[in-house]
């Protein structure tokens, strides 16, 4: 039997057990859900329900030299760089992001985030990507895993898939809130492991190995056809119904053009790509562009692995980590390139109306340069970038003090900006999930509201 | 079955006459505890101890004193002063008497009237006024688990608008219910309703707040305790509910009650008590009041009919069979015939060392006629080998054993310990008193990294709960258990037993010294005060005690007497024979969630505790059974049936048994030569797992496969059997299409396919050796025939003849009767 579960209501204490959620998993391992699980919804009629793409900006920009300049601070705060103006009058970026000047009128800038849990990496992670810190043995799930537990895929496709891999090694040893927690395993996001800008692509075990010809995998699937000895025992079983449609849906997944189509990233011409940038990121966010156009509802783009063994934003100065100056070499182009790139292509095939894209660090940097020229790790107010979708454009939410230390007007917790990703994508934020122990757990704390000033 | 088939059968089978039915009323007795209370009496005719027909509507009552007690025609017997009377009901020419009981008194109490009103009209529900944060600026307990708070909420804030004592009507709280004003919560109850009457009596007469001296709610009832349905038939039937507190006074509550079903599809259960049968088979209508739970069993038969003689000739093997028969036949569900011994092997060897059985050992067993071969195999499977790494195995999972919390040989001596008890058959009090009041040196004493893991004293005594009285309290630690009765209260007794096992880092690497404390106490985060330490339902030490706690402990949870403790080790090894536990989940033990045949579960409890606690002679008892030998091939007439045992239930094998059968049957050892870090987001090289190490045999949950995750294993982060999955998933199909895992293996040129082609085996003769190898029996001919014919397409060259030969084993191993125990 199939147990619908996608628009179940969230049930209390005295509903279904965890397990029950669990088994109704079945149906939605690694974010795939049989497409009739979403029949529910009128018959025939487009899911033109709302997507999202999180830029995950590992390392946590310093929102100083990128979007929120204080040119009028301290030298040893202002930072080498100036403020530049944008198409959106009033709204100021570091003169190092020409592009972005060029699409103010598609963000909006939330300028006044802050977290006072401890200042790793990890604990951003974990907030940014679920909304809560992790305590007391609960993981909470990443907002894309609720997405997809509570809606499931569209069509043959996963709800949620998580670009190119999940988050590494940061330093506090703790999880970084890319799965889906307490929802289960089988809501986790479908991980692409692999970098799309390496040369030779391709995503592991979603496709067949190049030694398995369509003639081999057609014959696969007739000699498994063909054991059928024992067949009555299983006629009236479920589960090994369930079995066999999971080998029919994976065959038709392998061999299904647009599944193909939507990972096939040699089907972008040159100029798309170089547009992007050739990095792994830009790459990436081509990718997130490719699977929302395919019907994918949720894209997490890591920016980055980890902290230690690349340039990143997580700017200490001293080496291995880079400072302000390579920073702005290297990490900027890169996402300023990229993220207008995947700005203008959503907005050019008319996806940016139903595609949110917001952009998060999971916190800012020091405001004072320190001796080796970087910022150290500050969680006491950042930036973060919301637009596409319902959210507004071409406006500022929130104001920091005159050195960026702390919000000044509206301090937003990283809690809000998951309420406002919700919202966005047409949920209630206070809707509740079957927690651990089937406890209910609100997507977002019942005194945790979105940001109103973006919708 | 389509109705107009199944008419004539119900016909046939039902349109018998009930005469040989008793006439029932409920309650036998009425105590009214004062002139306001009333009783509603239940009448009912009854079969064997269950209600088969609710006959109230029919039935005449009439008082014998109208002065003390008065009955009117629907069985509402309301007191009017104090003193005796008889209320007599007659139905169809028989009678039956009541006697009522009429006390002076009648007070409403905060406690005991106001708060469970509020309760029951959702008032202090969590999605209401009892969420954390309260809705509209009131918050309630949740489920009024603190009567002081929430009195003073009510009567105290919000100005006083809530409870008015000059103008009682106007307070907010019957205004904001009754909707009478606007009200998020829309209407509560209307102002004809018993809620609203009372809730205004008691603010008229003063809303006087919950007293220390307050009667204590001492049990509750159910009435009738069972029911018996017809099927077909969708008559109702009413139940009501008594609660009986500690100064003797007794109420109806069934308006104050709330009622569920743990099988909706069974039966219905409305608001006001009202039960609907709804289908088949077993339903535990639950009834819960204040902190007490009780349930009312409905038993609705299947619509088959069977003869009696299936139940009669049907196999007898053991105590379990007689049960299991008896179930089955007051539900009318044929059992399915026994299986063949070519499907009991298979299922023998996986079921109890997870391993397949050799194509020369199927052969052996098939052909031995020895009438007492099953048993015999039975008794050599217990004692094989394979025995241990499997059992261990399980008993890693309950235990959580793993490098997440421990370090490498913290882990490796927590392994030994369980590995050994397995080993040596270690009676399961033994094992689970070696565990809990271990001492000294975590290497040395290896059960003690328990504490290692569970170094939180809530979390210990959570853990504890769930591992060896497969029973939940996490949900009292906050506040009373909605669905239980475990009270905070008790949940913070049962914690402080916890609170004294002190921790140090010994001398060694990975080394911890445990000892227990002299002094410590968990305190309850209400009171701020220690509660006495009490076992679940146990004496409580003295709070000055200065015995040793844990040892209290074991001695009450392995005590012969502690029926919880048994049943929850028989019902984990029913499930791993059964398929499903008699209780299901395994580790969800509760008085709302009966087991599918409780003097089942009972006697092999009880069994259990006479065997001192021998999990072999357990295990040995259910393989013997008629019951567990059936075959998984439905009969006509079962094949809705999953719990009651009328056949063998289907089961995807563990993914740890599927790996290393992948192994065994290609060739090809799988490599366990990484970890997981903890925080999943590293892996590291070990060569803590030479080649050749068996996925059953890897005592590291953080041990990186790819393979293991797909398939379900358990990350050991949460007592809890639901971490074991055996659902199946895309992620699996499109690793076993195009992953690595059994594809290298296939490929591998030291495979068992290179093997073949080096011998110049036959197409014919390696089809039937993978069938006798993978699925203990031959190919059919029409299997043969089709394989045959697909391979012989590919004869032509070397290349392809292999990788032919790749994709039919592939085939074999990927297939439903495969990867399933049937």
């Amino acid at each position: 039997m199939i147990r619908l579960d996608a628009d179940r209501p969230a049930s209390f204490c005295d509903g279904s057990t965890r397990r029950d959620f669990l088994h109704a998993g079945a149906l939605a391992p690694l974010g795939f859900t049989l497409a009739s699980a979403n029949r529910g919804r009128a018959e025939g009629k487009p899911d033109t329900d709302v997507n999202c793409i999180m830029l995950f900006l590992v390392g946590g920009p310093s929102q100083l030299d990128t979007w929120d300049m204080k040119p009028k601070a301290p030298a040893e705060v202002r930072g080498p760089f100036a403020p530049a103006k944008t198409n959106v009058p009033g709204i100021e970026i570091a003169e190092t992001f020409p592009k972005m000047a060029k699409h103010a009128d598609k963000f909006s800038l939330v300028r006044t985030v802050y977290h006072t849990a401890t200042a790793v990496h990890d604990t951003g992670h974990q907030m940014m990507q679920t909304g809560r810190l992790f305590a007391g043995g609960i993981e909470y799930p990443h907002v894309g895993c609720a997405l997809g537990y509570l809606k499931g895929g569209r069509g043959e496709l996963p709800a949620h898939v998580l670009v190119p891999k999940p988050i590494g090694r940061t330093g506090g040893n703790l999880p970084h809130g890319h799965s889906a927690g307490y929802l289960g395993k089988p809501h986790d996001p479908f991980i692409l492991n692999a970098d799309p800008n390496a040369p030779g692509f391709k995503v592991p075990d979603l496709l067949p190995p190049e030694y398995l010809t369509a003639l081999r995998a057609e014959r696969r699937q007739k000699l498994r056809d063909a054991v059928d000895g024992a067949t009555s025992a299983f006629e009236q079983s479920g589960a090994a119904k369930q079995l066999d449609d999971n080998f029919k849906l994976a065959y038709k997944l392998m061999s299904s053009s647009k599944a193909r189509d939507a990972f096939a990233l040699e089907k972008e011409s040159d100029k798309t790509k170089d547009r992007y940038g050739r990095t792994r990121f830009g790459q990436s966010c081509l990718m997130a562009r490719r699977l929302i156009e395919a019907g994918v509802r949720f894209v997490t783009v890591n920016m980055f692995e980890t902290v230690f063994d690349e340039v990143t934003w997580d700017i200490h100065g001293s080496k291995p980590f880079t400072d302000i100056v390579q920073m702005s070499k290297e990490v900027v182009p890169n996402f300023d390139a990229a993220y207008t790139a995947l700005l203008e292509d959503l907005h050019d095939r008319g996806l940016l109306k139903t595609t949110m894209v917001v952009a998060v660090g999971e916190f800012g940097r020091t405001p004072k340069v320190n001796p080796a020229g970087g910022r150290d790790h500050y969680p006491g107010a950042w930036t973060v970038i919301m637009g596409g979708g319902p959210l507004k454009g071409g406006t500022v939410v929130g104001e920091t003090d005159e050195l960026g230390y702390a919000p000044k007007s509206r301090p937003v917790t990283p809690g809000e900006v998951a309420a406002t990703i919700f919202k966005g994508l047409g949920l209630d934020p206070h809707k509740e999930l079957p927690g651990p122990q089937n406890r209910p757990i609100p997507l977002a704390d019942f005194n945790v509201k979105p940001i109103g000033e973006l919708f | 079955m389509h109705l107009r088939y199944m008419l004539p059968v119900l016909a046939l089978v039902w349109a018998e006459p009930l005469s040989a039915a008793d006439l029932r009323a409920y309650p036998a007795e009425v105590n009214l505890g004062g002139p306001n209370r009333t009783q509603q009496l239940v009448v009912v005719e009854e079969e064997n101890g269950r209600a088969v027909r609710d006959l109230t509507s029919s039935a005449k009552f009439t008082s014998s004193a109208e002065s003390v007690a008065k009955v009117d025609a629907s069985g509402v017997v309301t007191g009017l002063k104090d003193g005796e009377a008889k209320i007599v009901v007659t139905v169809g020419g028989k009678t039956v008497a009541v006697p009522v009981k009429v006390s002076a008194g009648g007070e409403w109490s905060f406690r005991n009237h106001v708060i469970p009103t509020l309760t029951r009209a959702g008032c202090s529900m969590g999605a209401c006024h009892g969420a954390l944060a309260g809705k509209g600026g009131m918050k309630l307990s949740l489920r009024g688990y603190d009567p002081e708070s929430d009195w003073h909420v009510l009567t105290r804030q919000a100005l006083g608008r809530r409870v008015d004592g000059t103008r009682p009507a106007e307070s907010l709280m019957l205004t904001k219910a009754t909707r009478s004003i606007a009200h998020g919560g829309g209407e509560r109850f209307g102002e004809e309703s018993a809620h609203y009457k009372l809730l205004l009596d008691w603010i008229t007469k003063g809303a006087t707040g919950p007293k220390e001296a307050d009667a204590e709610l001492t049990k509750i009832e159910a009435f009738p305790p069972a029911l018996l349905t017809s099927p077909g038939t969708k008559n109702a039937l009413r139940v009501v509910v008594r609660a009986t507190y500690s100064n003797g006074t007794v109420e109806d509550v069934t308006k104050l009650a709330r009622f569920g079903s743990s099988e909706e599809n069974v039966a219905k259960v409305s608001e006001d008590g009202t039960v609907t049968p709804a289908g088949t088979g077993e339903a535990a209508i639950t009834v819960g009041f204040g902190t007490k739970v009780t349930t009312v069993t409905v038993t609705a038969p299947f619509a088959n009919a069977v003869n009696a003689d299936t139940f009669v000739k049907s196999p007898r093997h053991n105590f379990i069979d007689e049960h299991t028969l008896k179930k089955l036949e007051l539900l009318r569900l044929p059992p399915s015939e026994q299986c063949s011994d070519a499907e009991f092997v298979r299922r023998a060897y996986l079921d109890t060392c997870g391993i397949l059985p050799k194509p020369d050992e199927v052969t052996k067993f098939v052909a031995d006629d020895d009438p007492k071969k099953r048993a015999k195999l039975i008794d050599a499977l217990l004692e094989h080998p394979a025995f241990v790494d499997y059992w261990a195995l399980k008993w890693s999972d309950l235990l959580l054993v793993s490098s997440r919390k421990l370090p490498q040989p913290a882990m490796w001596a927590f392994y030994r310990k369980v590995r050994q008890s397995v080993a040596d058959n270690q009676p399961w009090d033994r094992f689970a008193r070696d565990v809990l009041t271990a001492t000294g040196s975590t290497l040395t004493n290896g059960g003690g990294n328990f504490f290692v893991i569970h170094k939180d004293t809530a979390e210990l005594a959570e853990s504890t709960a769930l591992a060896f009285l497969g029973t939940s309290i996490g949900c009292a630690k906050c506040h009373n258990h909605p669905l239980e009765k475990w009270t905070q209260d008790q949940y913070w007794a049962f914690a402080n037993m916890f609170a004294r096992v002190g921790l140090k880092n010994g001398d060694r690497a990975g080394e911890v010294l445990i000892q227990s404390k002299a002094d410590g106490d968990a305190l309850h985060p209400r009171t701020g005060k220690a509660v006495p330490p009490a076992p679940l339902d146990g004496k409580p030490l003295a709070a000055d005690s200065t015995a040793d706690r844990r040892t209290h402990f074991a001695d009450w949870l392995t005590a012969p007497d502690n029926a919880l403790f048994a049943r929850a080790a028989v019902n984990r090894v029913w499930r791993a024979y059964m398929g499903r536990g008699l209780v299901e989940a395994e580790d969800d033990l509760r008085d709302t969630n009966p087991a599918s045949n409780r003097e089942l579960l009972d006697a092999l409890a009880d069994d259990f505790v006479r065997s001192k606690f021998d999990l072999k002679h357990t295990m040995r008892t259910i393989l013997n059974s008629a019951a567990y030998q059936r075959s998984s091939k439905p009969a006509k007439g079962n094949e809705a049936d999953d719990r009651f045992g009328s056949r063998y239930l289907l089961r995807r094998l563990p993914g740890e048994v599927i790996l290393d059968a992948y192994s065994d049957l290609t060739g090809v050892p799988t490599p366990f030569d990484k970890l997981n870090s903890a925080a999943g987001d590293s892996t590291s090289p070990t060569n803590s797992f030479p080649r050749g190490t068996r996925a059953v045999q890897v005592p590291d949950s953080l041990v990186t496969s790819r393979f293991l995750d797909a398939f379900g294993r358990p990350e050991r982060v949460q007592t809890c059997a639901c971490e074991r999955t055996a659902d199946a998933s895309v992620a699996q199909a499109l690793h076993l299409n195009n992953g690595q895992t059994l594809n290298d293996k296939l490929r591998d040129k030291n495979s068992v396919v290179s093997k073949w082609i080096e011998d110049k085996l036959t197409d014919a003769q390696i089809v039937e050796r993978v069938f006798l190898a993978a699925l203990s029996r031959k190919p059919t001919p029409g299997e043969a025939k089709k394989f045959l014919d697909i391979l012989a397409e590919a004869k032509a060259d070397p290349q392809a003849r292999r990788e032919a030969l790749e994709d039919f084993v592939w085939a074999v191993l990927t297939g439903r009767e495969f990867l399933f125990n049937r």
